[in-house]
């Protein structure tokens, strides 16, 4: 493994921290939506190096540091490495591993035409982290297509990026979508509890977007203004099974198609990553 | 849940609220709430001025789950929490894990309350498998 050093640890709630990781030597090459494998000695291992893999949040074109949004699930037992991390200080050294995974970004048809159809990233909780660094590296690289991030989480604490995602939004309104079409939307499954009164958008599971309401279309397909179809929308998703099974049984009617079950000629619509 | 359950269900947290509130003169009210913080029932003794309005309520709510969610995070080494107890100037605030929800009672203060949390516990059916 490699080495490198925390830089920067911003803690969102108790549980939810934003880690920055600066490699030493060359800056390595990855692709948006990639994952890292990090590792650190562990003390309850007796100081034995304990690796896991983390979504990586920053975008290819960032040469500075790696950045992860982490969330330190302790139940029913805490963690090795996350605890580790969470009890870290910045300036302490990290181990990684070069990244991998393969929820990218298609840029072509199995034809090798372009693919031009819109893309729908849906992330549960910090599953978020591969589309927040996917958003980033579309508008470094100037694409055109439209793209939709949608993020869930049961507290409006937890909507790690929402400030960064809202900025490239406003961003596409001022300059106009014909040159970056960006939107993002948050759904909070916990409205009714007291540190979510302020919230009035989406309430629900974040694949509540895709579910066609009585008497109205999806949240998705009013904000898209068309109906959504596998010729015109690509899905990303990353979160709990749950998110991707909740996801897939509103796409329904069997029209999209995971990459996993691609069809012969090499299509699908559907990518997806789980953890947990 | 079916309406049959959903009845027999309210009816069990009617009486236990009930059983709780009247379980020792000193308590004041009894609430049930579940982890996404809806009050499933609650009973206070009507001779009583409440003492926080409906908002501070749901604040009261809410440090009492979060409260209650941190301490699951080291159950895993200290085993699960059975009771906690804040002692106000003006009143004391008991809380007790039941079932999965938690069973929220406030006492009047400066009362001894090694009684008052017997008397509690006793009118709690067991339920634990």
């Amino acid at each position: 493994m490699e080495n490198a050093t925390i830089s920067y640890i911003q803690l969102l709630r108790e549980d939810l921290a934003i880690f920055r990781v600066v490699p030493e030597g060359p800056f390595p090459d990855y692709k948006a939506g990639q994952f890292l494998t990090l590792g650190m000695p562990v003390k309850s291992e007796n100081n034995r190096i304990i690796n896991r893999a983390y979504s990586i949040a920053s975008n290819p074109e960032n040469k500075k540091y790696f950045e992860f949004v982490i969330r330190w699930v302790r139940k029913p037992y805490p963690g090795r490495l996350t605890t580790a991390m969470f009890n870290a200080k910045e300036g302490d050294s990290i181990h990684w591993r070069k990244a991998n995974g393969t929820l990218t970004i298609n840029d072509k048809l199995p034809n090798g035409e372009p693919d031009t159809r819109r893309i729908v990233c849906i992330g549960g909780g910090t599953g978020l982290a591969p589309f927040v660094s996917m958003a980033q590296h579309l508008h470094e690289i100037g694409d055109k297509r439209e793209i939709i991030v949608l993020h869930g989480a049961s507290y409006v604490d937890e909507l790690s990026y929402r400030e960064r995602l809202t900025d490239l939004e406003l961003e596409s309104i001022d300059r106009g979508t014909d040159k970056w079409n960006f939107k993002y939307r948050a759904a909070i499954s916990r409205p009714q509890e007291w540190l979510n009164r302020s919230w009035t958008g989406q309430v629900g599971r974040v694949e509540n977007f895709l579910r066609a309401r009585p008497g109205r279309v999806s949240a998705l397909e009013e904000l898209t203004g068309e109906k959504i179809t596998k010729d015109n929308t690509m899905f990303y998703i990353c979160g709990w099974q749950g998110t991707i099974d909740g996801t897939l049984e509103y796409l329904g009617n069997n029209e999209f198609v995971t990459e996993r079950n691609k069809r012969e000629d090499g299509s699908y619509e559907v990518k997806f990553e789980s953890y947990g | 849940m079916g309406m049959a359950e959903e009845i027999v269900t309210t009816q069990t947290y009617e009486k236990l609220c009930s059983d709780v509130l009247y379980s020792h003169e000193s308590v004041r009210f009894v609430g049930l709430v579940n982890n996404k913080s809806d009050l499933l029932h609650s009973v206070q003794k009507q001779e009583l001025d409440p003492l926080l309005d409906e908002d501070e309520i749901k604040i009261s709510i809410n440090y009492s789950l979060e409260r209650w969610r941190k301490a699951q995070n080291l159950s895993f080494r200290l085993g699960n929490e059975k009771l906690t107890l804040t002692e106000y100037d003006n009143v004391t605030l008991i809380s007790i894990p039941y079932d999965g929800k938690l069973l929220l009672i406030s006492t009047q203060p400066t009362v001894h309350y090694h009684d008052v949390i017997q008397s509690i516990i006793s009118a709690i059916p067991p339920w634990e498998k």
